[in-house]
């Protein structure tokens, strides 16, 4: 079996099992707890479910934090949407995608799949940079440096195997194959959980707020 | 204007009450009670504690932190100080590690790799959720997760109170009020001398323990031990509006160092009787005196079901607010400029936001919205108890300015503020930077500006005033 053959066969399989059952593990673990009542009477009687708003208000920072928050913001957003767009958008993915779905449809441009990848990892970059040269800010630990690692792998090695860069191509797809293998597989013990949290998290916050008539 | 409008003053100054209130505060640290239990036991009941109080919303709360480090930008500890260590997400570190060792789905594994939790943890955690923390919430307003750090740290002092780790002076208090049911002393009998003086000496009835009532009004500490100018605002208000209103010995204190110390039991204990007394009376409605933390631990008490109650809660500048709405206040206009503050309690955590500001729309005062107001108020620093700890005085001294350069941009020459606990650490900012502006309490301010030609007497039930 060649590194290409794991890669794509029991590292990818496995990961994409761990992914799913430490995910719906981790939610289940939190989410099948009890829930505190707050029995005090609400500020309005249906004003609570304004709470709800605050899932979609947060996406992005009040105008008070826009001067501390901006440069995060703006970088965030582009590693986030520059992502999307690289692992749904290139031919490779989805002809990857096609085999394990059946799903198929049209891919970007090489070049715009190369410019994207790119823009991805800058945007990383950036936001690396400034954990580092902002320890104080950012109380960083060892998970927060692992969980950058483990993200900016795929990206470093997927431009890697599409400029045709580093050790030989079908090396270099195995390699970059494991380095997904690997988010899958981390994801669900991670930070990188945010991408289910941050529902459950402002939601209760908008709600607990909205009881007392205050608009988070 | 003045913050009292009696003519020769019968009660000292706000300024010297702060005075000498400071002395009394230096006596709590003698008084504080030293630890009895073994240290191992400490431990456990604090572990227990945060077990306890830990239910799914807490969970998802811990387990949603990135460490982006926005929250950092929100706190006045940290912009005030620039210091790490006040980073908001620093301060639910130790819960998180009690809840990924003890409830968290993966808690096999985290047994395994990390350091079991010992009482120097705890020692060191009295800092950040004490004397860093005052519970505002400004850093949930800018969190992308929206996390309430600030309850957090709330049932991260409930632990330490298991811990036997409350602040000395905290401690003191706490121990005051389990033991005789007192803070500063504020008995019954000193309601009763100050209800007395009041009568003899500004010519102002209290009307104490009414045996029915519309209104029951609650006093503080603060107002019974020093500054009496509180008490005789809140009469000459009640008597200008004409309502059947009365204060119950048995139930008249607004502060609660079970609340502020993270004590549930005793903050239940001092709940209960103001709910009795309150439903012996008939009351309709109940009105918080200006103690901040006073509102959540009645108003938002998550344990008194609101559907029960026969009365509806409502803080002093709530009550002034909606009397002011209904045009039964009757107001001179206030001369020269103001700001408002929020105190995080009322404000962020409590949603009593227009009703303050509709009672200087009536004094038609030239009113100027602080830069960051209503939920991105800055907290004035010395809320949650904080101003009672000799040990935060730099925390408190630091945060304070960036409450005067706020206060300084609107011109103001006087800043009103709802809450004695805010006002006591603006009086002491004022003092120490030798600040030019005044700082009015809400109520006070009201009274002072009463036009007394209103009718006296019994006036439309209360009812329709909230109406």
């Amino acid at each position: 079996m060649t590194l290409l053959d794991f890669a794509r066969g029991p590292a990818i399989h496995w990961s994409l099992i761990i992914f799913a059952a430490g995910t719906i593990w981790r939610l289940l673990g939190v989410l099948i707890l009890t829930r505190g009542a707050d029995l005090s009477r609400p500020r309005d009687a249906f004003g609570n479910f304004k709470g709800y708003r605050t899932v979609f208000s947060r996406a992005w920072p009040s105008g008070e934090f826009t001067t501390a928050t901006r440069y995060q913001t703006v970088m965030a957003y582009t590693f986030h949407i520059a992502t999307l767009i690289v692992v749904i958008g290139i031919v490779p993915h989805i002809e990857f995608i096609k085999s394990l779905t059946g799903a198929t449809w049209p891919g970007l441009p090489n070049a715009a799949g190369v410019a994207v990848g790119i823009i991805a990892l800058v945007s990383l970059l950036a936001l690396i940079l400034r954990r580092v040269t902002k320890p104080a800010v950012y109380c960083s630990t060892w998970g927060d440096y692992f969980a950058w690692l483990v993200v900016a792998a795929p990206l470093v090695t997927g431009l890697m195997t599409f400029a045709h860069i580093g050790p030989r191509y079908e090396t270099m797809l195995g390699l970059h194959i494991l380095s997904a293998a690997l988010l899958f597989a981390w994801f669900p013990f991670s930070k990188l959980m945010h991408a289910f949290w941050f529902v459950f998290s402002r939601a209760q916050s908008g709600l607990a707020y909205a009881h007392r008539g205050v608009r988070i | 204007m003045s913050s009292t409008a009696v003519q020769a003053p019968i009660f000292p100054s706000f300024a010297q009450v702060f005075q000498g209130l400071v002395g009394q505060i230096g006596q709590l640290r003698q008084m504080a009670p030293t630890p009895t239990l073994p240290e191992a036991t400490r431990v456990r009941r604090a572990i227990a504690t945060l077990i306890a109080e830990t239910n799914a919303d807490e969970a998802v709360w811990l387990e949603s932190c990135i460490r982006c480090g926005q929250c950092t930008s929100a706190c006045h500890y940290f912009q005030a100080t620039g210091d790490t260590k006040y980073a908001p997400l620093r301060k639910m570190n130790l819960y998180r590690r009690v809840y990924q060792r003890e409830i968290g789905p993966f808690r096999w594994w985290y047994r395994l790799v990390t350091r079991p939790i010992g009482l120097k943890d705890l020692e060191a955690l009295q800092e950040l959720v004490y004397d860093s923390c005052s519970e505002c919430g400004r850093c949930t307003m800018v969190c992308p997760m929206g996390i309430d750090i600030a309850s957090l740290v709330h049932h991260q002092r409930s632990a330490l109170v298991a811990a036997e780790l409350v602040p000395p002076e905290l401690a003191a208090l706490q121990m005051e009020q389990k033991q005789r049911g007192t803070v500063f002393g504020a008995s019954a009998e000193a309601l009763h001398r100050m209800v007395d003086t009041i009568r003899e000496r500004a010519g102002v009835a209290i009307p104490l323990d009414k045996a029915r009532a519309e209104v029951m009004v609650l006093s503080s500490a603060v107002d019974l031990v020093g500054n009496g100018n509180g008490l005789l605002a809140t009469a000459r208000v009640m008597n200008h509006l004409g309502v059947d209103w009365t204060i119950c010995s048995d139930g008249f204190e607004s502060a609660n160092f079970g609340l502020l110390s993270g004590d549930m039991a005793l903050w239940k204990r001092q709940v209960d009787p103001i709910v009795a007394a309150a439903k012996r009376i008939g009351a309709k409605t109940l009105v918080i005196a200006e103690c901040g933390h006073a509102y959540p631990a009645l108003r938002w008490n998550p344990t008194l079901k609101g559907e029960d109650l026969p009365f509806e809660m409502m803080y002093m500048s709530e009550y002034l607010g909606r009397q002011a709405k209904a045009g039964r206040l009757r107001l001179r206009p206030l001369q020269g400029r103001v700001t408002y503050h929020d105190p995080c309690k009322t404000g962020r955590r409590g949603g009593a936001f227009d009703e303050p500001r509709a009672v200087l729309r009536a004094m038609q005062a030239d009113f100027v919205e602080l830069p960051a107001n209503k939920e991105f108020n800055w907290c004035c620093g010395g809320g949650a108890g904080i101003f009672l700890l000799e040990r935060t005085t730099r925390l408190r001294d630091e945060s304070f300015k960036i409450k005067m350069r706020q206060v300084d941009m609107t011109g103001a020459e006087a800043v009103v503020v709802s809450c004695a606990s805010c006002r006591l650490n603006f009086e002491a900012g004022r003092h120490k930077n030798q600040w030019n502006k005044r700082v009015e309490s809400l109520v006070e301010l009201v009274a002072a500006h009463l036009l007394d030609d209103a009718p006296q007497g019994a006036q439309s039930p209360i009812e329709e005033a909230a109406a």
